[in-house]
């Protein structure tokens, strides 16, 4: 009797098969009408350059690195005031985790941030790839200097409109001249006064130079500005790989020797991933020497830090040339997959307008974008780095930002850490290299 | 053999026919239905996700070099064999593997049978023995990072304090050392979970099996490996193959430990990181999905491996208790 009951009881509580197989199937059929009437339709790809509309409204999500504050702290809302399209969401990512992201965003199609940030490697690539929208002439604010123009394009095509301009600078500790009997105001001008400076300033756990040898990108970095100061390149006129010249093993073989032989670079270079990390080293006073970009002169002028008397800036000291330097321009592009392109290019225009390119410089320490900018006396009073930028800039400053970017650099800078490290010698790090980077190159023909 | 020998037996009488009726049927396949949407999420989640590497991985997928992706058949995979960047991979997780594995599972048993044992602050100890299993695997990274910094890391400030070296060391500057900073950090953090796992498992060992064993006068060494060691037998048949998957698939620590870079040289880039750099940081997908359907196939060969070894253990029973009672 009891079982029976709840037998019974079960069979009212519970659909019956035909019930449940009636509402299963209605679900199912639900569902696949929500998706077709939700999915499928890719957002429009053109390739045809963008120009700037009177008629831009509606709103927009940024994806940035996290290199710059004033955007959140001020510029965003701004924007919105003065142009009436809101900025739905301002996002910043670390820089050493953005590419993958973005790369992957892309791949998908994905349309949920109208702006993301780029420089020289990923104008390249993703542009490259279709994945960034070409922008007419006409959406490019005039005096943009060409330097930071071309961190934001790839083979003659703009892909987006800087947000500031970088070269790296040489900064030293003017403290630690005086202490070490140097001309605290006078740069070392070659080479070989930067190693003999080196040498004199190293001791008392000071080292003379410091470097962020400690990703692939940064391992990069120190080879090229060695291999530029040479007078050397990376690519001929074909892009084939000439790094592994004698001028490039030459440089190598000088990177090696400052740590290995001379012992004057900070042995912690080698694990240095971020140039943040070496800001902080030099504004502690641990390295009296860096190579760096902007960024560094407001760290290390900072309350707490060295304080502006004490930071000297100049161009880097050649080996073959008088100077030469890397670029490190960064800026906006729009994502092709954007459902509000014109929005977007509101947005990449505004950043390079004077108002907040004078914040950027008074804030972050960048270099402006524009060349009115760059002579601007209030710009030059407030970042005196400026001035060494204008000189910076009479010399080579190059990045080579290509689509074989990041698989070039991971090779290469896996063999510039071998040859730091002792592992392997100069000439064999790099002709391994350049084996390997024909090989990568030669896929994109 | 005779043929009746192959007639199936005869259904007993008052047993329901094998199939059942038709009210049978119907509620086998209501109850098939029923299922149906947990089957299909583990489609959706699993199958899916591997068939379509397993399609991917077939094909030239570059989303750098070209916007068309032709079928390559296995040349993915002729590519695994002859790539030093893989093989140098796949030795470097050999190398983490072996260590994580075994160093890990033995050390999980040690502590868990010490904190089986009855001492003062034994409840302090369980408590604090799941700190590391608490931290997320980032935090973790970061954690060991600033720990092994050679300018700032308190690793050194004590090295140097215990007088075991002179000057900073450069922990994370060469591949050999930043591999050993990542196994170490990767034992604290498994060591947690496979030691509580082994407490489990310690503590339905039968109490009287250990007293019958010092009565017969077996020490402890010969307690542990006769009566301890066997009984636990499945649990570390368990942990060897989670653990072996877990090393293999290691990437989060490495990831902050390195910048995201799988440096220095390449010294910390294991297989699974290395699938990582080609499918994201070079945008080859064909390859990165070659790399990944080899990762699975090495983690069933590994969990067959383990099985097999543990099928037939003549050196892992009891043989004592064996001699003793035979």
């Amino acid at each position: 009797m009891a079982h029976h009951s709840q037998h019974t009881q079960s069979s009212h509580s519970l659909p019956s098969r035909r019930s449940a197989l009636a509402l299963g199937g209605g679900l199912v059929a639900a569902a696949g009408l929500t998706a077709c009437s939700g999915g499928g339709t890719a957002s429009s790809t053109s390739a045809t350059p963008l120009a700037p509309t009177s008629s831009a409204g509606g709103s927009i999500r940024i994806l940035d690195d996290n290199t710059n504050k004033i955007f959140g702290s001020g510029v965003v809302a701004r924007f919105e005031k003065d142009t009436g399209i809101k900025v739905e969401k301002y996002e910043q990512a670390n820089f050493n985790d953005l590419h993958d992201r973005l790369a992957t965003l892309f791949s998908a199609q994905d349309s949920s941030y109208d702006v993301v940030m780029t420089w020289a490697a990923w104008s390249a690539e993703f542009g490259r790839a279709g994945w960034l929208q070409p922008l007419s002439q006409s959406a490019v604010p005039a005096g943009v200097l060409p330097a930071a123009l071309d961190a934001v394009s790839y083979g003659g095509t703009v892909y987006g409109l800087p947000k500031f301009a970088s070269a790296q600078t040489m900064f030293w500790n003017k403290d630690l001249f005086e202490k070490a009997g140097l001309a605290p105001d006078t740069a070392p001008a070659t080479w070989d006064d930067f190693v003999s400076a080196a040498k004199e300033l190293t001791g008392g756990g000071v080292y003379g130079y410091a470097a962020d040898l400690g990703n692939t990108d940064g391992a990069y970095q120190n080879f090229l500005r060695v291999l530029l100061l040479n007078g050397g390149t990376m690519y001929d006129s074909a892009n084939k790989p000439v790094f592994n010249s004698d001028k490039g093993v030459d440089a190598l073989d000088r990177l090696v020797k400052l740590l290995r032989t001379d012992k004057v670079m900070s042995p912690s270079s080698l694990q240095i991933t971020n140039s943040s990390d070496l800001n902080t080293l030099f504004a502690n006073g641990k390295a009296a020497i860096v190579f760096n970009w902007p960024a560094q002169y407001p760290v290390a002028v900072a309350k707490g830090a060295l304080g502006k008397a004490a930071v000297g800036s100049g161009i880097l000291p050649g080996i073959a040339v008088r100077s030469a330097s890397i670029d490190g321009s960064e800026g906006f592009a729009i994502n092709n997959y954007s459902k509000n392109k014109a929005a977007a290019l509101k947005w990449l225009q505004y950043v390079t307008t004077a108002a907040v390119q004078k914040q950027m410089v008074q804030e972050e320490g960048w270099f402006p974008v524009t060349s009115s900018l760059l002579q601007d006396k209030t710009v030059t009073s407030e970042l005196p780095i400026v001035s060494t930028y204008l000189q910076e800039s009479r010399y080579q400053i190059k990045r080579f930002g290509a689509p074989w970017y990041s698989d070039v650099v991971q090779q290469l800078s896996t063999g510039i850490t071998k040859a730091m490290l002792g592992q392997t010698t100069p000439k064999k790090a790099l002709d391994a290299a350049a084996d390997q980077a024909s090989t990568i190159i030669a896929k994109y023909k | 053999m005779p043929a009746s020998t192959l007639t199936p037996p005869r259904r007993p009488r008052g047993l329901p026919r094998l199939g059942g009726g038709r009210a049978e049927r119907g509620d086998r396949r209501f109850n098939l239905l029923l299922m149906a949407p947990a089957v299909l999420v583990v489609l959706a989640l699993f199958a899916y996700p591997i068939g379509y590497a397993g399609w991917l991985s077939l094909h030239q997928w570059d989303d750098k070099i070209s916007p068309v992706h032709p079928y390559v058949g296995v040349d993915n995979y002729h590519q695994l064999f002859s790539d030093p960047a893989y093989r140098e991979a796949l030795d470097r997780t050999v190398y983490f593997s072996v260590i994580t594995v075994l160093a890990g599972v033995a050390l999980a048993i040690g502590l868990a049978v010490l904190l089986t044992q009855q001492f003062r602050f034994r409840a302090l100890a369980r408590v604090l023995l799941l700190v590391p299993w608490a931290v997320p695997p980032v935090v973790n990274g970061i954690m060991w990072h600033l720990i092994f910094d050679g300018d700032t890391g308190i690793a050194n400030t004590v090295l140097r304090g215990l007088g075991i070296i002179d000057t900073n060391k450069q922990w994370l500057s060469s591949p050999t050392s930043a591999m050993n900073v990542l196994i170490f950090a990767e034992m604290w953090k498994l060591l947690p979970f496979l030691t509580l796992l082994f407490i489990a498992a310690l503590q339905g060992v039968p109490a009287n099996l250990y007293r019958a064993a010092s009565i017969d006068g077996a020490g402890a060494i010969r307690r542990f490996a006769f009566i301890t060691l066997p009984s636990i037998r499945t649990t570390i048949l368990f942990a060897l193959i989670v653990q072996s998957m877990w090393s293999l698939k290691v990437f989060d620590t490495i990831y902050v430990l390195t910048g995201g870079s799988g440096g220095p040289a390449g010294g910390t880039t294991t297989i699974n990181f290395f699938a990582y750099l080609t499918t994201f940081s070079n945008l080859d997908r064909g390859y990165g999905a070659a790399i990944a359907i080899s990762i699975m196939a090495l983690v069933l060969l590994i969990a067959v491996f383990w099985m097999l070894l543990f099928r037939a253990p003549s050196w892992f029973v009891a043989r004592g208790t064996r001699r003793r009672t035979a």
